[in-house]
């Protein structure tokens, strides 16, 4: 069973389709990219996964579970089970660092021992034990980068969901990160949609890149093929 | 669903507490002796004394509004954007008159401009009774209302001059002169906002009934009240908040069609880049003693007036003995009050801002309403809502005031929330929604934490107007349940000035008090961190 599937996706922005007619399917513990330059419609895709947005027409599902179809929003967001990676990280400023982590598991109801020993193992496997009750405005570009992939993994997601996180990293931080998360998705399994305007770090991090275009799916395939492609067109 | 029950129940407070009773009062003006009729509004355009009053009506909100609008727009500029010294300072004295009653104003300037007040006695009982002849009339009902609502203007200002790039500016400084720049540039990018603090002026300075009854100048509001409360004839007084009501509607549309499409989106919220200050190079002191001079006799000189009356321990034992119970009243009323319009403004901005149901637009433009809506309006639409033996519960208690609050303040809290949830980023709620939090866990965890500010602010905001009012409470306070504005009010008319001035300076500290702790507090804190 695939983790993720969107059956002909279509989502408009005041008429203007901002995503059109996507059909995709995600494997369990693959590495997707998805690639394209502003305004293709990756991030709406992965909005629309998330259930922030409702398509227009089409169906999603996760897990094989049908979540959003036609207009409907069938499961909404906080029951979809998936974790998630901001552009800004969106850490929460007035939480410490095991407060992030905790929020969510606190809202799934984990009992306390559960909850301590879940954040220890995540922290421990983000190099980021030490800062357990720093603030968050206290800690570098980097650490928070770490501090808000251990909050979308402590949740053992289906998928983890990444919307162009390392955009605002200087370059030596950027690879540093996508070592982190290749290093975290070897230990863990995890899904992985990613979603990035960078060809380079679309090549590096994903098994399969999925080119986007004019919010249609352009082209599918491994980042070997993907670039080849690229290097003829621009021949 | 649990989002949709908790907005919908805000929504539902805000029609019985505000619309229900403006509706109901409407609808009964259509029926005379149990049918339909126009009649009420025949009577209100063939009497002559309707057209003096909605002239008095207009030329007060008027006046006020184009004096204000022309001294607060360049005191804006020149607290907000220049070297001038004192600014902080200034800009709060400025704010004073704002957050007290204006009639306590009014009260002041008695004291000074009154026939036996410091003027007459300084300069000869001829002087006092040209100055007295002018504070009772229009020029001191200007007076008063100007220095009131001043600090709107100047407050909306420094507000929007906020929201104007640097770099707009500073592209413009590239070819042109401060004054030009100003001018061209600046001044037009926040016309919306100073369009919408004198239309906030002069519907405030319409709805105004304490000032014009304190100086006998005859406008609608007073005709209603006195209607209202010493005929007990309820046609005419609604008749006379017919007019009132429509201006005000009228002016919401014209703002909701001209104004809310040309407000600038300038620079988002937050942004750090630092303003360019202007220089006042030869002129800074000048326009320091200018600006010195101007906020030393529209808030020190009344305030000191006041002070200096109420100067002996006797006035403030009489005070006490007389109307301290309405006192204690008072503040807790406007602590209750506040505690709600924080809660039911906070979710009232919560809706207008991610606009979750589809009403979102007419909720503001409600609460809006609401707030521009002169307060006997609102009161005598109250009495004409619940006044009936089945609601006793409501009408013979203090709820009423409550409810009373809850219909003219909600818009202050709600769009103070509005300001600082737009300064939170969608991606904050969405992260705790991914992590599984439903909705009231992540309002009470991570909404309301992130705009704690805007909630404190709206608590005091609302702390101050409950606290100040005047209208509202004197129209539908039940007996034994009198808050302290409306005690001074009545003891107005046949009390001793010392008394009065005592009562009206408890008045001023019992508002500025707690505000200065408060800021004292966050000051502190804020060192501390």
């Amino acid at each position: 069973m695939s983790a993720v599937r969107f059956e002909s996706v279509t989502k408009s922005y005041s008429g203007r389709p901002a995503v059109e007619n996507v059909s995709l399917i995600v494997e369990k513990g693959e590495r997707l990219t998805i690639l394209g330059p502003s305004g293709c419609g990756k991030t709406t895709l992965l909005r629309l996964l998330a259930g922030f947005l409702t398509p227009d027409k089409g169906s999603i599902l996760i897990d094989g579970e049908l979540v959003a179809r036609d207009g409907r929003n069938l499961r909404p967001a906080e029951e979809r089970k998936l974790g998630m990676v901001f552009q800004d990280l969106a850490l929460w400023p007035h939480l410490s660092v095991r407060g992030n982590l905790e929020f969510g598991l606190k809202a799934r109801g984990l009992p306390r021992l559960q909850r301590r020993k879940r954040i220890l193992e995540i922290l421990r496997l983000v190099q980021m034990e030490a800062s357990a009750n720093s603030r968050i405005q206290e800690l570098s570009g980097g650490q928070q980068q770490r501090v808000a992939l251990a909050r979308a993994i402590v949740l053992r997601p289906k998928a983890l969901l990444m919307d162009e996180p390392l955009s605002n990293l200087d370059y030596d931080l950027n690879l540093r990160s996508r070592e982190a998360i290749l290093r975290l998705h070897g230990e863990l399994g995890f899904t992985l949609l990613y979603v990035t305007h960078d060809r380079d770090e679309a090549f590096h991090i994903g098994t399969r890149v999925v080119v986007m275009r004019h919010g249609a799916v352009d082209r599918i395939g491994t980042p070997e093929e993907i670039r080849e492609h690229f290097q003829q067109v621009s021949l | 669903m649990c989002k949709r029950a908790v907005l919908l129940t805000v929504v539902i407070i805000l029609v019985v507490v505000g619309l229900l009773p403006v509706l109901v009062m409407f609808a009964k003006t259509l029926v005379t002796d149990g049918h339909f009729s126009f009649a009420s509004y025949k009577a209100l355009f063939s009497s002559g004394r309707q057209w003096v009053l909605l002239w008095h009506t207009l030329a007060l909100s008027s006046l006020t509004t184009v004096l204000a609008t022309l001294i607060g727009l360049p005191l804006g500029i020149l607290l907000a954007r220049t070297d001038l010294p004192l600014r902080r300072t200034l800009a709060v004295l400025f704010v004073i008159p704002l957050l007290i009653p204006p009639y306590v104003t009014a009260v002041s300037w008695f004291h000074i401009l009154g026939r036996e007040g410091f003027l007459s006695q300084l300069l000869g009982p001829a002087v006092g009774a040209r100055t007295s002849g002018w504070l009772f009339g229009l020029p001191g009902c200007v007076l008063v209302l100007f220095s009131t609502f001043l600090p709107i203007v100047i407050l909306l200002t420094m507000t929007y001059l906020k929201t104007v790039s640097p770099h707009l500016e500073e592209a413009g400084k590239l070819v042109g002169k401060w004054p030009r720049v100003l001018r061209q540039i600046t001044v037009r990018l926040i016309m919306p906002g100073v369009l919408l603090g004198a239309m906030l002026v002069f519907l405030l300075s319409m709805g105004e009934f304490g000032v014009p009854t304190f100086l006998r100048y005859s406008v609608f509001p007073v005709e209603s009240f006195t209607q209202f409360s010493a005929f007990y004839n309820f046609e005419a007084a609604t008749a006379a908040t017919i007019p009132l009501g429509v201006i005000t509607l009228g002016l919401l549309a014209v703002e909701r069609i001209f104004l809310r499409s040309k407000t600038y989106q300038l620079r988002p919220a937050g942004t750090d880049h630092q303003f360019p200050r202007i220089d006042l190079g030869s002129g800074r002191l000048w326009l320091f003693a200018i600006v010195s001079v101007l906020s030393f006799l529209i808030v020190v000189l009344p305030l000191l007036a006041l002070v200096i009356e109420s100067f002996s321990l006797s006035a403030f034992r009489g005070a006490f003995s007389r109307a301290g119970d309405s006192l204690v009243r008072s503040l807790t009323y406007a602590a209750i009050g506040a505690s709600l319009l924080a809660i039911v403004g906070f979710f009232c901005g919560y809706l207008i801002h991610t606009r979750s149901l589809p009403l979102w637009r007419g909720v503001d433009s409600l609460t809006i309403f609401l707030f521009a809506l002169p307060s006997t309006v609102i009161g005598i639409g109250l009495t004409t809502l619940w006044n009936r033996p089945s609601t006793n519960l409501i009408y013979a208690t203090p709820v009423i005031i409550i409810f009373g609050y809850l219909a003219q303040y909600t818009a202050l809290t709600s769009r103070i929330t509005v300001t600082s949830l737009a300064q939170i980023p969608p991606s904050m709620e969405e992260a705790a929604q991914t992590a599984g939090a439903a909705w009231l866990r992540r309002t009470g965890f991570i909404i309301a934490p992130l705009a704690k500010r805007g909630l404190i602010a709206g608590w005091i905001v609302g702390f101050i107007f409950c606290l100040r009012d005047t209208g509202i409470s004197m129209m539908v306070y039940p007996p034994g349940h009198d808050t302290f504005p409306v005690r001074i009010f009545t003891l107005m008319a046949n009390g001793p000035p010392s008394l009065i001035a005592a009562l009206c300076v408890t008045l001023v500290a019992a508002t500025l008090l707690p505000l200065g702790i408060l800021g004292f507090a966050f000051r502190q804190i804020r060192s501390h961190k």
